[in-house]
């Protein structure tokens, strides 16, 4: 893999950092959560059946695509490396969400199994209809040229 | 479900692992059925294509089963505040995972009691999956 010495990101790509997309209508699903609860033999009382409240894993469900306007093409592959669900209030079933994502860091990584690759972090933010923030997720997407073959 | 309390938790304390074997059904299932996603969850085949071992476990797969691991470790008067988890190595359908935590440090903030724990997936004793999560627990006063 060839030595990269300088930064591949560029001032287009840094120009959508703290752009948001707009809101996508998500609804936590009923059928969703009982099925996912099985699978996972999760009997959690907060969340078991008439409750009307959603498993915090419900967010595996709801994430949407990234939008392409929102996300720097700096390398030609990139992989899923971090996610992180941050939880403000419980998500209640069949309520819809507003999912407003952003990109909220882009940068360099030198060395590190990839060689040169870059980091590229999205906020998703679920939205009630109060507009209280009830979760969040974080994505990482590490972006790395395939070897040559 | 027990409840664990403040008072109960100490750093270094460790959580009883948890084994599971993921499938490529299980990865299909979890998804649902009709809800197209990436083919090598659940084709182990396309997993080989795209230069993995076999059909890929999704990651989201791995974090629910880590949100629920922790969850039923505190109780269900605890809250889940965040869950963050760095995926290391890819897991192949088949082979199974175990789960381990450890309690890393708890402290009381502006009047709630924060359990913060480290929590990882491994195959074959490698990690494959590394997390913390932190978690508001009740106290018995």
């Amino acid at each position: 893999m060839a030595d990269v010495t300088e930064s591949k990101i560029t001032d287009e790509h840094r120009a959508m950092l703290g752009q948001k997309s707009d809101p996508i209508e998500v609804v936590p699903r009923t059928a969703d959560a009982q099925r996912m609860r099985d699978l996972l033999g999760d009997s959690d009382p907060r969340w078991a059946d008439g409750t009307g409240v959603a498993p915090p894993y419900i967010l595996a469900m709801l994430e949407p695509r990234l939008p392409p306007e929102l996300s720097p093409q700096v390398l030609s592959s990139g992989i899923l490396t971090q996610t992180e669900w941050k939880f403000s209030q419980p998500i209640k079933l069949e309520e819809p969400l507003q999912a407003v994502t952003q990109l909220i860091d882009v940068r360099d990584r030198l060395g590190g199994r990839y060689g040169y690759s870059v980091l590229v972090m999205f906020q998703t933010s679920y939205l009630t209809g109060d507009g209280e923030e009830a979760a969040a997720s974080l994505r990482t997407i590490t972006q790395f040229d395939r070897p040559q073959s | 479900m027990s409840q664990l309390y403040f008072e109960d938790i100490a750093p270094d304390d460790e959580l009883e692992p948890q084994d599971q074997l993921p499938t490529e059904d299980k990865a299909v299932e979890f998804f649902g059925r009709d809800n197209p996603t990436n083919p090598a969850f659940g084709d182990a085949e396309a997993g080989r294509r795209m230069g993995f071992g076999g059909a890929l476990v999704p990651g989201l797969l791995k974090l629910s089963w880590i949100t629920n691991y922790v969850g039923n470790w505190a109780g269900p008067e605890a809250n889940l505040r965040s869950v963050r988890v760095a995926f290391r190595r890819p897991d192949i359908a088949g082979k199974p995972l175990t789960i381990a935590g450890r309690v890393v440090d708890k402290r009381q903030e502006d009047g709630c009691n924060i359990v913060e724990l480290e929590v990882v997936t491994l195959a074959e004793d490698q990690p494959t999956v590394r997390g913390n999560v932190q978690v508001e627990v009740p106290s018995r006063s």
